[in-house]
């Protein structure tokens, strides 16, 4: 059996949220967790761009922290092309690993250091990891770089200040691409930007898949931008994925309560005015989430089962309701 | 009918030390009762600063320099601060992006909603708190009579912005100006909001101006639009209208740059390069160039809104339309 180029396997993450020490022991609580992602597993072939997406609080950026090992997971682990990074151990095997591996974060305002001129910037990457010698060298491959994202070499000795937000992303991006990477994590990559500019970096990052044959792991809350760049998308809801589907089939034929709950509640352009199923309540807290499945509360399907037990993943959706066949009355 | 809101030519400067930059220049429009009109336009388009002109909440370097703007047919943009004051939460409420900044994190929302109520309306506390809770309840807070003592960190985001909006429509005011109030929410979270925002202002009557960058909330929420650009308004029409056929080359572009839930697109437009800075417009349409239809004209003459109907557009590529 060949292995999918990236492998998250069972991957969970608990974060401490107790009192301190002396409260816990003069008010007698115990320790409490809140389980920010629960047993997520997902593949990624090489080329494919897999989305996640979900409302705050779902756990979709701790996947791409942990993936990237800004985080260390509490349980399960990750391989890229067969290697494992489980325990966030460092090798020798583990690093050839993570320079394929490279991320762009949200905000360019805070990712770029204000203080360096965007050839340092974006010849970091090449320095650190000694991909290449000498000042010429170098220089030759961040004028390249600029040239690859839509900047002009010439940018590259002035500062981040000069740029706007967009340039910014494009030079983030050029930083990201230094390494020669080959999966990119994306975390809400165009979420700071405005609409006519995020087209720009959405178009660049998908020309960029097509040259360079590069892989992303995207983390957005846009489900419309889910929709143009991914080719699978898992839907995320408390820390647990809900729904994995293909390309537009999900958009098209949603499964999962909550997906379909999420495509309705997006304001549809096409049709201002529509007749729309009113949203239940909130995403609750997920230091205390609910009993069983956690979306039962919102749920229209939901039954007895639901309030007890977890759903397991079957054919990519986890559901009760889909599993018995239920549908609304 | 007469309008709530008539802005007549607004201008707003910020006087900086290399000159005045004119954020906000000729802006026109009129809102009638209950009437929903958007402001849409991308970072630094000046649609909250035509907001904040509106509720004369202008902070220097910024002014007004020119233009008028009347409130139900009473000039406000010249009133003494005092007077503003006392049409600021009466006669205009106001709804911020953040919830959680709107709201004084040390006082129960009860206290906040009183106070205000107490401040525009002639009751006693006691009439006041009832009233507080009442409406809490035409917001959709279930339960008010036990959450009015509640902090604002009590509750989710979506909840807060209810309490903030019942605060905005504390005096039945006849304008409430909503300046990103579901940016910092989640979608389904927006969806409700949104509903509630149209439903409240269709039972009451009042007018809404609606600042966002979201097409999508506008379409959702909106009666009339107008698409903001460098600080003027380069298209105003019903909504179905400007989106389903956009006529200035930047609404167009606008609207074909937006990724779509419902339609396959294989590739989103692009609009190239980015709003000019304010320090640094270019002569002419400040469009041009970043237009692909850009002549001669547009970059020497500045085009002026075009009204066709209620369909208004500021292109010279337009100007024969309404003939």
């Amino acid at each position: 059996m060949t292995e999918a180029y990236v492998r998250i396997n069972d991957l969970s993450k608990d974060f401490d949220v107790s009192s301190p020490w002396l409260n816990r022991v003069v008010e007698g609580k115990e320790k409490t967790y809140l389980k920010a992602v629960d047993q997520v597993r997902f593949d990624i072939e090489k080329g494919e761009t897999f989305a996640l997406v979900g409302e705050s609080g779902s756990g979709k950026s701790t996947v791409a922290r942990m993936l990237v090992g800004l985080l260390a997971p509490t349980d399960g682990g990750a391989t890229i092309d067969g290697i494992s990074l489980a325990g966030g151990r460092r090798t020798a095997q583990t690093n050839t690993v993570r320079e394929k591996l490279q991320m762009i974060f949200q905000d360019p305002y805070a990712s770029l250091n204000a203080r360096w001129r965007i050839k340092k910037i974006i010849a970091e990457p090449i320095v650190s990891l000694k991909l290449l010698k000498g000042r010429a060298a170098i220089d030759a491959r961040v004028d390249e770089l600029l040239t690859l994202v839509g900047l002009h070499p010439d940018d590259g000795s002035k500062f981040p200040h000069e740029f706007s937000g967009g340039q910014r992303q494009r030079i983030a991006i050029a930083r990201a691409l230094a390494s020669n990477p080959e999966l990119i994590v994306c975390d809400e990559p165009t979420s700071a930007l405005d609409v006519s500019v995020q087209a720009q970096i959405l178009n660049l990052m998908r020309d960029l898949q097509d040259q360079l044959g590069l892989t992303y792991l995207i983390i957005s809350h846009d489900l419309a931008v889910v929709r143009y760049m991914a080719t699978h998308t898992g839907v995320m809801y408390l820390g647990r994925i809900v729904e994995i589907g293909a390309g537009r089939d999900l958009f098209l034929n949603p499964r999962h309560p909550y997906t379909k709950m999420l495509l309705d509640a997006v304001p549809d352009m096409e049709y201002p005015g529509r007749p729309r199923t009113a949203v239940q309540g909130e995403i609750p807290s997920p230091i205390s989430p609910p009993p069983g499945c956690t979306f039962h509360p919102r749920c229209p399907l939901a039954n007895d089962r639901c309030r007890v037990e977890a759903p397991k993943m079957i054919e990519n959706v986890a559901c009760h309701a889909i599993e018995e066949r239920r549908s609304l009355p | 009918m007469q309008s709530v809101l008539s802005v007549r030519d607004l201008r707003v400067d910020f006087i900086t030390r290399r000159g005045a930059l004119h954020a906000i220049d000729g802006v026109s429009f009129d809102i009638a009762p209950g009437e929903i009109l958007g402001l849409v336009g991308e970072s630094g388009a000046g649609k909250s600063v035509t907001g904040s002109a509106v509720i004369g909440l202008i902070d220097p370097p910024g002014k007004i320099s020119g233009g008028e703007i009347l409130l139900n047919g009473d000039r406000i943009d010249t009133l003494p601060a005092e007077k503003m004051r006392k049409i600021r939460g009466k006669r205009i409420g106001m709804i911020f992006q953040d919830p959680l900044t709107s709201l004084n994190p040390l006082y129960r929302i009860g206290e906040q909603l009183v106070q205000t109520i107490c401040a525009h309306l002639p009751l006693d506390a006691k009439q006041a708190r009832v009233r507080a809770i009442k409406l809490l309840e035409d917001v959709g807070i279930p339960a008010p009579d036990q959450r009015i003592d509640s902090y604002p960190h009590e509750f989710s985001g979506g909840m807060r912005q209810r309490v903030v909006i019942a605060l905005a429509l504390c005096a039945e005011p006849d304008l409430v100006i909503a300046d990103e109030p579901t940016t910092a929410l989640d979608v389904s979270v927006q969806a409700q909001v949104i509903a509630l925002l149209k439903q409240i202002c269709a039972d009451r009557g009042t007018a809404v101006i609606l600042v966002t960058h979201d097409m999508g909330v506008i379409a959702e929420a909106a009666d009339r639009v107008a698409v903001m650009y460098a600080g003027r308004i380069v298209e105003i029409g019903p909504v179905a209208e400007v989106i389903r056929a956009p006529r200035h080359p930047y609404a167009a572009g606008l609207m074909g740059a937006i990724p779509s839930l419902t339609s396959d697109r294989d590739r989103l437009e692009q609009i190239e390069g980015a709003m000019p800075r304010l320090s640094n417009l270019p002569e002419g349409c400040a469009f041009h160039p970043r237009c692909t239809q850009a002549t001669d004209q547009c970059r020497q003459a500045r085009p002026d809104l075009n009204a066709n109907g209620a369909h208004a557009v500021a292109c010279f590529l337009h100007e024969g339309d309404h003939i």
